[in-house]
């Protein structure tokens, strides 16, 4: 068994920031960064809209994404790179319409579905991927945000199993119209992630690993949870 | 409370008890659907000692199968979200069951500790080697003589005699048993003279050439699928412990004196409900499982919340008699060949 697994073994070694090859990628993947952020507040303003007694609180949450935003777009001048905004807008832009629909139509749940579990979740695995392969600057901000993103995943769980009752069934439906959104978009970056040495299948492990503990916290059980993730990875 | 890592033979096993277990969608997915699926806490149970008792603990499928093997990232990744689930769930000791815990000796998961925003506590694991290892002694010391093979008299070979189980096996028959001669067979040739060494005998020899002088073979190597046995050339009476995995060694050789027993499996005194082992390859599913298993129990029935069995060649006389009193003591009896010897000598697998 060990020898025919050696070879498959990942380099050590970090991926060479300066080629035109990284900064032509990392433009595309670092813009979806930043355009996710910048969602991300905007989202959790737009929640604090439909949940005026948590307004102040979700205004808290949004800020850190702000500050997020910033920190990757430090990171993309850092390595003198431009980020590609008008693919991430593209990019970004199924996730969106959803968003804007569920929330002109006053579906909070919907809502925290979307941006406080699976983009969260997105986030963090994403991020967690990218810390080992990251440039020493990027890796520091990175580290950083994490952290926050936990908290943000943590604020949507609570708020959606104090009211599981009464939500599940918007949040079953809100998962099945979504969560292949999710795979889509990581399918499409798949080659550009692959460049920064992140691999996509490690990174819809992750993703979905997250996911599931998001939802078992919310307090669906495994099989339920087993059902709901079927949706992003099979057809 | 105790946890078990498991995982199925195959991916069409893995499918198959999917489908049964009601998770139907994951049983169309494809092998990659698969490779990306998070590992699941498939039951809670309960088990009650011999001595009466009661302990909790819960089953989690890592979702590896075999066919990862080759794929040394869905595998490492497998194994360290298995972990990191059953660390989350606050389980105390979990044993890394079938190739789980080979993954993460020969991938050396060792460095990999901080997964996601967890940084996994060893101590809450265990190889269940020790608890292996003794099981399989017990299983040559009490079976050989059914088949009227004297121990002292007997060569008995070990296949994989430099591995984790295999030298602890090694150990506890030149120095406990007391065997005619031990032979070793492994592949590389230091590792086989430090062995020989530390023993202070048995003899080096190539897998054919022990084949022919062995009365008892202990398989404690995972078996080339490919791998045939002049089933002819073999002594005969011939004990062999399948302690390898999957435990395949009955469609090689079995029959004309050769007597197969699955090496490493464990009998509990009374009916444990958990579904899953339902769906393992053991005979009698509700009372037998893997000795690897089984360690955890014990460990947990003790109140032994430490990596007990961790790394390579760190298995002591010490620790097996601890672990074997506690089997005893704790209703569990190493499989034998009692009911199977006649009329056909052949165990047959699930
Ligand atoms: N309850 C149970 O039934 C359990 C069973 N097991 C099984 O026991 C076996 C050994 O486990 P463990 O001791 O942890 O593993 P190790 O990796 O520590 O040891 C494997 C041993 O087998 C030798 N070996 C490997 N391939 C061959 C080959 N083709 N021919 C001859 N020798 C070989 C190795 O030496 P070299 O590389 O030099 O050849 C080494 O001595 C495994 O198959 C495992 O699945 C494990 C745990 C529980
Ligand atoms: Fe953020
Ligand atoms: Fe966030």
């Amino acid at each position: 068994m060990t020898e025919n697994v050696t070879e498959a073994f990942p380099s050590d070694q970090l991926p060479d920031f300066s080629t035109d090859t990284y900064k032509d990628a990392y433009s595309r993947i670092n813009a979806i960064v930043i355009e996710g952020e910048q969602e991300a507040h905007d989202n959790y303003i737009s929640i604090g809209g439909l949940l005026p007694d948590q307004a102040e609180e979700l205004t808290k949450l949004a800020r850190m994404e702000l500050k997020h935003m910033k920190g990757f777009t430090a990171c993309a001048n850092n390595l003198g790179v431009t980020a590609d905004m008008p693919f991430a807008k593209e990019f970004f832009s199924p996730l969106h319409n959803n968003f804007q629909k569920a929330l002109a139509e006053g579906k909070v749940t919907t809502c925290l579905l979307i941006q406080a579990i699976l983009i969260e979740a997105f986030a963090i695995s994403a991020y967690h991927i990218y810390i080992p392969v990251a440039d020493p600057f990027a890796r520091k901000i990175t580290e950083g945000v994490v952290k926050d993103e936990y908290t943000h995943l943590n604020y949507g769980q609570e708020w959606l199993k104090a009211n599981l009752e009464t939500v599940r069934g918007e949040l079953e439906q809100a998962n099945r119209e979504n969560l292949p959104l999710v795979r889509k978009m990581l399918e499409q970056v798949a080659g550009d992630a692959a460049v920064l040495q992140m691999d996509q299948e490690d990174l819809m492990a992750d993703f979905l690993t997250s996911y599931q503990e998001a939802l078992l916290e919310v307090g669906f059980t495994s099989r339920e949870i087993a059902k709901m993730a079927a949706a992003a990875l099979i057809g | 409370m105790f946890g078990l890592i498991g995982h199925s033979t195959s991916f069409e096993a893995a499918r198959e008890k999917a489908r049964t277990l009601g998770f139907e969608e994951f049983a169309e997915g494809d092998l990659d659907v698969w490779c990306s699926a998070p590992p699941q806490l498939v039951e809670h149970l309960q088990v009650t000692s011999a001595t009466g008792k009661t302990i909790e603990g819960a089953y989690i499928d890592s979702c590896f199968v075999p066919e990862m093997l080759s794929r040394f990232k869905t595998a490492r990744r497998k194994v360290l979200s298995a972990m990191e689930l059953a660390q989350k769930n606050g389980i105390d000791i979990t044993a890394l069951g079938g190739f789980t815990s080979i993954i993460f000796e020969n991938f050396n998961l060792l460095k990999e500790q901080q997964i996601r925003s967890t940084t996994l506590e060893w101590e809450r694991f265990t190889t269940g080697n020790t608890h292996t290892a003794w099981v399989i002694c017990r299983q040559v010391e009490t079976n050989a003589p059914k088949l009227g093979i004297d121990l002292s008299q007997a060569r008995v070979a070990v296949i994989g005699a430099t591995g984790d189980i295999g030298s602890a096996v090694c150990r506890w028959l030149s120095q406990r048993t007391g065997v005619k001669e031990l032979l070793l067979v492994a592949r590389q040739a230091q590792p086989l003279l430090d062995l020989q060494q530390e023993l202070g005998g048995g003899r080096i020899l190539k897998l054919e050439e022990a084949l022919l002088e062995a009365d008892v073979v202990v398989w404690v190597a995972s078996l080339p699928q490919t791998l045939s046995i002049d089933a002819a050339s073999l002594k005969s009476p011939c004990l062999m412990i399948d302690g390898g995995y999957p435990k395949n060694l009955d469609t090689k050789a079995s029959g004309n004196g050769i007597h197969v027993l699955k090496g490493g499996i464990v009998e509990f005194f009374s009916d444990i409900t958990w579904q899953m082992m339902e769906m393992a390859e053991m005979d009698n599913p509700k009372r037998q499982m893997f000795a690897c298993f089984a360690e955890a129990i014990l460990l947990e029935f003790e109140g032994i919340h430490t990596n007990f069995s961790w790394g390579r060649n760190n298995i002591s006389l010490d620790k097996m008699d601890l672990i074997g009193a506690a089997s005893l003591r704790h209703g569990f009896q190493a499989l034998g060949l009692s009911a199977q010897i006649d009329p056909t000598p052949a165990l047959t697998t699930a």
